[in-house]
């Protein structure tokens, strides 16, 4: 264990995360999270490489070395790292780990556990191709094996989302009412290793240590009652027991993810961020997507065409009321995305009473660029405007 | 008053949704929840009050973080929960010593288990019950158990946000708070004009098995030999 | 803190059904008990939903009654058949996914290395062949390569008895068992090479047939793996149902067995060694303290 102690005082969350006097740095989204990290009072990191998600790890290595995290290791393989990063919170350690696409897959059977053990931790998840043909480019299809594991899952556009996020999923993960892990995605790539403008809050400061006695179930480090305890999901055998009790369970999991609702209202100011919600036509998309959107509606504003943005933030929990709202009288909604199956898209159809409304893609993957002319044709379309096709040389 | 309200009295079905997808949200400090609706702390401290003091059996579950005394707070919780008993009326304490499940069964006359909180709550016939020194996440699941296979009134005095599934629930509640509800119930009790006379509720049923002073392992039968050496065997130090 | 947290709030005890009265009064907590009174203290672990005539299980009953500080230990398992039992102990246990537990283990023990870094806090391991050997082998070697300061044991019973008795890298070659229908084709894993070669401090091979040799040997696993680094015990716990062993026989099995190939093997470090000796030293002169006075 490491002797050095970087100087840095404990503030209050509110103050570190909504107050903090911020300076502007040109980051990579890999340097974003690690200057989260920094901040986060983090007592262990696990990383196993995969790219694009190393560099991180290499970072937040560099942090432990100088002393800002307590404890650092490179794991056997992802199964190992995600189930040692369980054992660490279950005693009480606040802890961090990323990966990408395969190594997300292969932590899975780990990963999708922690929410039912009620394990508060933060996960980037920097994404990338995981089915073959093989490509360590960006592809966001993995996102989608996370939905349906009770875990938070934000999706970040940008360097700047990448730090806010996962500085704010600590906090809002180790809730009471809470409670579950905060999975922290954004595009490999084009979001880890490109660099955006990030305002940072001072380097002085840090978030509260992890207190594991705040909280929803008791960890295990034989310090509190009961003494005859196994908390984990996997109910064990009793005579009398009924499937009501896992039923019960799940149940838990989902509602303290729709806690996290108001927590990340409070802290990163809504699940969705909505540009022109007074238009006629929508881009809904989020990640990278969501920044090249952002362009799209942009230049369609230029041309007089009414299209709004709605960015979403958080996947899980879904911003269903926030979406069906803003969407009430769109007459076509554009979903742009960096995967194949459309996941974003089945989410917004599956939560709006007119679901024919919703143009399907436009949808690059395999590592594609997504450029905004796509998303543009998709808006003539939706407008009824013919623009001659160019030859893309 | 319950009424037309989202989270009243069971049995709700054969598997209720959760009260938090049904749109009830957690309180904020200074408020509790009633019949799933934020209402002020002594509008809540009454109604719950007025069902332990109405309702059949009424009966605190005392959870591991009153039962045990591990620290000075969880030890002036628990006196304050043993105060508040001898105020209810024919009131019993039935305690949640941990949250793993037992093999082969539990007591429901000595424990209640939140993996099966019915087979108690079912078995003494209550009808209202405090859940208090539970961690939220047993609590939770027992609160939705109960508010799906009983006819049982549930209060949480909650030492951190409270419980969207109970049909009272108060926050951020320790010694102090117990007592102010105490108060509260006193009064009640009085208004309704009930008589009692403050007493403490009937020990834990639970029969003494052994006496571990006296077993011998001869008591073991058959198995004593897995125990015991057998005669004339010579037991080898390890090295 | 240790046994603030076994012991029951002021006016509460006689609220508390008997079963934890008695786990305070007559228990394991705060003394260390000697393995040969067993029956005559309130054990961590009683009733459990394992077979009739299942050696696991009593060598479950024997780990249990020799832990030298219960009030500050936690047991890990996985899926398999011990967690039936370990799970009705009043010890934590921890339960997770298939074949995790030394990662786990790795990342717990860490994490109460940095909240308690002046304070013992065992952490053991215990899981099948299965689970060590087989699904859980990559966890099992690099925390031992690591140098993580848990104890595992393994409780060999040679099948995947949880399961429905399916062969496992830990099954004797030529042994016929469901998905070994032609018999199992290689040999038995040599799991107490690999631990020493992996770099366990304290490594021991065993039949349980004797009580006070096991327990002998978990204490030592567990004061090493405090001080010096990964312990292993490799422990013959055999399958009456699926072996067929009738039940009356399991313990002159486990007598054959230790003549055979579960010969009894200790090794450890020069280290360790000089280490455990001094701990027993201390041990028997406390006892004969004891006994004077």
């Amino acid at each position: 264990m490491t002797e050095r102690k970087p100087e840095q005082r404990v503030v209050d969350p509110e103050y570190l995360i909504l107050e903090a006097p911020r300076e502007r740095k040109f980051i990579t989204g890999s340097q974003a999270f690690a200057e989260a990290i920094k901040r986060a009072n983090v007592d262990i990191a696990i990383a196993y490489p995969i790219t694009p998600q190393s560099e991180t790890m290499h970072l937040v290595g560099d942090l432990y070395a100088q002393g800002y995290v307590k404890d650092y290791y490179r794991a056997e393989e992802e199964y190992g790292a995600m189930s040692a990063i369980a054992g660490a919170v279950r005693g009480g350690a606040r802890a961090f780990s990323a990966t990408s696409g395969p190594g997300l897959l292969r932590g899975l059977e780990a990963i999708v556990s922690w929410p039912g053990h009620r394990r508060p931790a933060v996960l980037g998840v920097m994404t990338r191709v995981v089915n073959a043909p093989l490509s360590i480019q960006p592809d966001n299809v993995e996102i989608s094996y996370l939905l349906n594991c009770g875990m938070i899952v934000l999706h970040a556009e940008n360097q700047q989302d990448v730090f806010d996020f996962t500085l704010a999923g600590f906090v809002i993960s180790e809730k009471v009412d809470v409670y579950i892990p905060v999975a922290v995605c954004t595009e490999g790539f084009f979001v880890t290793h490109a660099k955006g403008y990030v305002d940072l809050p001072p380097e002085d400061m840090k978030l509260p240590p992890r207190d594991p006695y705040k909280a929803p179930v008791p960890p295990t480090d034989c310090e509190i009652p009961p003494a005859r305890i196994q908390r984990d999901a996997p109910v064990q055998k009793s005579n009398f027991m009924s499937y009501l009790i896992h039923a019960v369970w799940q149940q838990e999991i989902w509602s303290a993810n729709n806690r996290a609702r108001k927590w990340i209202k409070h802290y990163l100011g809504g699940l969705v961020e909505v540009v022109n919600p007074d238009a006629e036509v929508f881009i809904v998309a989020s990640g990278c997507a969501a920044a090249q959107g952002r362009e799209a509606q942009r230049y369609a504003e230029m041309e007089g065409l009414n299209v709004g943005l709605v960015k979403v933030k958080s996947i899980r929990p879904f911003p269903a009321q926030e979406i069906r709202e803003v969407l009430k009288k769109a007459k076509a909604v554009i979903v742009p995305e960096h995967n194949i199956v459309g996941w974003l898209a089945k989410e917004v159809k599956a939560v709006i009473p007119n679901s024919g409304i919703v143009v399907d893609g436009p949808r690059v993957y395999g590592g594609m660029t997504l450029p905004v002319e796509l998303i543009m044709e998709k808006i003539y379309e939706a407008f009824g405007v013919k623009k001659a096709k160019k030859t893309v040389v | 008053m319950e009424e037309g309200k989202l989270i009243t009295p069971g049995p709700a079905g054969y598997k209720p949704e959760p009260a938090a997808f049904l749109g009830v949200d957690l309180p904020p400090p200074g408020k509790a929840l009633l019949y799933g609706e934020i209402v002020d702390e002594e509008v809540a401290m009454r109604e719950a009050a007025k069902a332990m003091l109405t309702r059949r059996n009424p009966t605190i579950f005392p959870g591991p973080l009153v039962l045990w005394g591990w620290n000075a707070s969880a030890m002036e919780k628990a006196k304050a929960v043993l105060e508040l008993a001898a105020e209810i009326p024919n009131c019993r304490i039935i305690p949640m010593p941990d949250y793993r499940p037992k093999y082969p069964k539990i007591d429901p006359e000595a424990e209640i288990n939140p993996n099966h909180p019915n087979l108690t709550i079912i078995h003494n016939k209550i009808e209202a019950c405090i859940f208090v020194g539970v961690h939220c996440h047993y609590a939770n699941l027992s609160l939705r158990m109960i508010r799906a296979g009983t006819n049982c009134f549930t209060i949480a005095l909650c030492a951190e946000m409270g419980h969207e599934d109970a049909m009272v629930s108060l926050r951020d509640v320790h010694a102090e708070e117990i007592r102010k509800f105490k108060d509260v119930l006193v009064q009640v009790r009085k208004e309704l004009g009930i008589e009692w006379t403050p007493k403490p509720p009937p020990e834990n049923p639970s029969l003494p098995k052994e006496e571990w002073t006296t077993v011998s392992p001869l008591d073991f039968g058959e198995y004593a030999a897995l125990l015991i050496p057998r005669r004339g065997e010579v037991v080898e130090e390890t090295e | 803190m240790g046994l603030e947290y076994v012991r029951i709030s002021p006016g509460f005890e006689k609220y508390m059904p008997r079963d934890y009265v008695d786990l305070v009064k007559f228990g394991q907590f705060g003394r260390e008990v000697d393995v040969m009174q067993l029956g005559q203290f309130k054990e961590l672990v009683e009733e459990h939903p394992m077979c009739a005539g299942c050696y696991m299980a009593y060598f479950i009953r024997i780990f249990y009654a020799a832990l030298p500080k219960p009030e500050d230990t936690i047991v890990l398992g996985t899926a398999g058949c011990a967690r039936l039992a370990l799970s009705q102990a009043a010890v934590p246990f921890i339960y997770g996914n298939y074949g995790d537990t030394n990662a786990v283990a790795s990342g717990l023990k860490r994490a109460l290395s940095i909240r308690f870094p002046d304070k013992d806090k065992d952490v053991v391991v215990i899981a099948g062949d299965g689970g060590l050997m087989d699904i859980g082998f990559g966890m099992t070697m690099h925390s031992w390569f690591r140098g993580e300061k848990f104890t595992t044991i393994m409780v060999d019973n040679e099948v995947y008895g949880n399961t429905g008795g399916q062969e496992s890298g830990m099954s004797p070659k030529g042994v016929q068992l469901k998905m070994a229908p032609l018999g199992k084709k290689f040999d038995k894993i040599n799991a107490v090479q690999l631990a020493i070669d992996a770099g366990c401090v304290y490594v021991a091979k065993i039949s349980p047939t004797n009580p006070k040799k096991i327990a002998k040997v978990v204490r030592r696993a567990i004061f090493a793996a405090r001080k010096f680094g990964p312990t292993f015990i490799h422990a013959y716990t055999s399958c009456n149902i699926e072996y067929s062993i009738p039940t009356r026989e399991v313990l002159a099995d486990a007598r054959k067995r230790e003549k055979e190939d579960f010969k009894f093997f200790e090794w450890m470090t020069d280290e360790v060694k000089e280490y455990l000796e001094e701990i027993e030293r201390k041990e028997k002169e406390r006892k004969k303290q004891e006994v004077k006075s």
